[in-house]
């Protein structure tokens, strides 16, 4: 499966180099990625210079650390000194930042081989990835279908064994959601615990970084990685709640284990019966259910799409064609300079947002939208944390449904929003949440569920993430593409 | 209630074009996307409010100079620049 502790003990006990097994990963994407279309930029000389320096340290009986060597993914809204960062948009084609993101620069320093650039809804605006100006990302489980988004790419790369993990970035959902779609683990953070430096912003009070992964054990060895505080983000205090992995295994038994109703509105009967059979598989290892309601999610879509309109038409006001990435080429006067590179850069369902953003933060709209969703924000805050008082974690599907076959989402902007219905609240509330496979439909396309915890307690929700994986190994499965180890 | 005058207000305030035949079908899903944001209106009215997630406050500290990034490797990324500065025209 490549998964990060195998990898890292054939390379400590020389069973293979580093270079060949970067190699092994290059060759599979020259292979693969014409069909998955996970990468959008592949970083081969820097990956083969990087193992080489791991071959290097090898040879001389150094110590590797766990990271070390391992090929693994950015998402394309990530700063890469000198490597092209573009958020899959037209506005930002030929951009090299001139410096590294906080966690690339954390990964870097720890030799993480990085393969290139993952495929992205344009400026993670979207849920299918087919937002992206290169098209969107397949899903390795059945290329007619999307990969989901908006870090599809990432999760296609991860499911599809072309990348051993990758960095996504999660706004509304963006992590955990292809995750589900690409029956891999996607953990999104609590708010502050992973630096935001150097990631392109979509809307800031609600983005963060995470982990993308084959395996509940690996999104916890990269989330300890990259969880440290942060100078550059004033909001980043890193892992509060301490490293995860050293308590992954400890017993669940007497844990309670909460489903909120309104989660199960709505969702598909494959995706309900497959997460009511994991609290089954909770409950024969002794935790407990809780069901409770919470009304006040029947807000949270509107609440979400307000705040993440509102922030992005500020955060993009930044695209002006004058200091960097496209540029109109025609134009009669600098005003017309910035619309038309503006018009012409962004994308249909950026635009639409931008103009959904300015209009409820305009005068005469602001308080009956932005100010009203900002309130309710609170409100949403102390309803998890009510929730919380009667039980640990929470136990929700991830999407109500699978992933959708190409094109589907793309026609009608209401029916797309409505599939962040299970993973929105999370980002409001600023709460960590994991993504883990659960089943399959029909079809054989995978199901996810997501387990919420408390804030900075990622411990607790990778916990029981982890001995759900135990008890029902046979929800992780692989695929037939990539590097087989 | 959108108007087509909204949305090239909107427009102009977001230094966006939209060309006139977009203009209607672009009318019409802002309203619905409206539409479905009111549902906000129906909700509690909330005592909580909101301010920053993890409840920061702000701190001081001293100002340090700290090294920047060279002119040079800034300009790295601009379309066109002259004499070490972003450089904008106003014709092309």
């Amino acid at each position: 499966m490549g998964l990060i502790n195998d990898i890292h003990q054939k390379l400590i006990n020389k069973e293979i180099s580093c270079t060949e097994l970067t190699k092994s990963y290059l060759e599979e994407i020259e292979k693969s990625n014409d069909a998955l279309n996970a990468y959008v930029c592949v970083t081969g000389d820097e990956a083969l210079k990087t193992a080489e320096a791991v071959d290097k340290k090898l040879a001389s009986g150094e110590e590797l650390g766990l990271l070390e060597g391992v090929p693994m993914a950015l998402k394309d809204n990530m700063s890469t000194n000198g490597i092209s960062t573009t958020c899959c948009s037209k506005i930002l084609t030929g951009y090299k930042p001139i410096f590294d993101a906080t966690v690339w620069e954390i990964l870097k320093s720890q030799n993480a081989v990085m393969l290139g650039k993952t495929n992205m809804d344009e400026f993670a605006m979207g849920s299918s990835c087919e937002t992206s100006y290169f098209g969107g990302a397949m899903n390795p489980f059945d290329i007619n279908h999307v990969a989901g988004g908006s870090s599809g790419g990432a999760a296609s790369a991860v499911g599809g064994n072309i990348a051993a993990y990758g960095l996504g970035s999660d706004t509304g959902g963006s992590i955990r959601q292809p995750a589900s779609f690409c029956g891999v683990v996607g953990l999104k953070p609590t708010y502050g615990a992973v630096s935001r430096y150097g990631l392109i912003a979509y809307a800031s009070s609600l983005d963060q970084i995470g982990p993308i992964t084959k395996s509940v054990e690996d999104a916890s060895i990269v989330f300890d990685a990259i969880a440290k505080p942060d100078k550059r983000d004033s909001t980043c205090l890193g892992a509060k709640g301490g490293e995860t992995y050293p308590k992954l295994n400890n017993d669940i038994k007497g844990m309670k284990i909460g489903i909120a109703r309104e989660y199960l509105d709505g969702v598909r009967d494959d995706v309900k019966e497959a997460v009511l059979d994991a609290a089954k598989v909770y409950e024969s290892m002794g935790a407990q259910i809780v069901y409770f309601d919470l009304p006040i999610l029947k807000f949270a879509l509107p609440v979400y799409y307000i705040i993440a309109c509102a922030e992005a038409s500020s955060n993009l006001g930044r695209y002006d064609g004058i200091r960097y990435g496209f540029k109109a080429e025609r134009y009669t006067g600098t005003h017309d300079m910035i619309c038309r590179t503006r018009s012409e850069g962004f994308g249909e369902e950026v635009k639409r947002r931008i103009l959904l953003g300015t209009y409820v933060l305009s005068a005469g709209y602001y308080d009956a939208y932005y100010k009203k969703a900002t309130d309710l924000r609170g409100t949403i805050i102390k309803a998890f944390n009510d929730a919380f008082e009667r039980c640990d974690v929470i136990l929700a599907p991830t999407v109500p449904m699978t992933a959708f076959e190409k094109g589907h989402a793309t026609s009608d902007p209401i029916e797309t929003y409505l599939t962040d219905i299970c993973t929105v609240p999370v980002n409001i509330a600023g709460l960590p949440g994991v993504s883990i496979p659960c089943g399959f439909n029909a079809k054989g396309m995978p199901i996810g569920m997501q387990l919420i915890g408390k804030s900075f307690d990622e411990a607790t929700i990778l916990n029981a993430a982890y001995k759900y994986q135990q008890a029902a190994p046979e929800k992780f499965t692989d695929t037939k593409w990539g590097v087989k180890l | 209630m959108v108007t087509r005058e909204d949305v090239e207000n909107i427009a102009l305030l977001s230094k966006l074009f939209v060309p006139e035949e977009e203009l209607d079908g672009l009318t019409k899903s802002m309203q619905e996307i409206i539409d479905f944001a009111d549902a906000i209106n129906n909700a509690p009215v909330s005592a909580e409010g909101f301010d920053n997630i993890n409840n920061l406050s702000n701190v001081f500290r001293e100002d340090e100079v700290v090294e920047s990034y060279p002119v040079a490797e800034i300009l790295k990324n601009a379309p066109e620049q002259a004499e070490d500065h972003f450089l904008v025209r106003n014709r092309e």
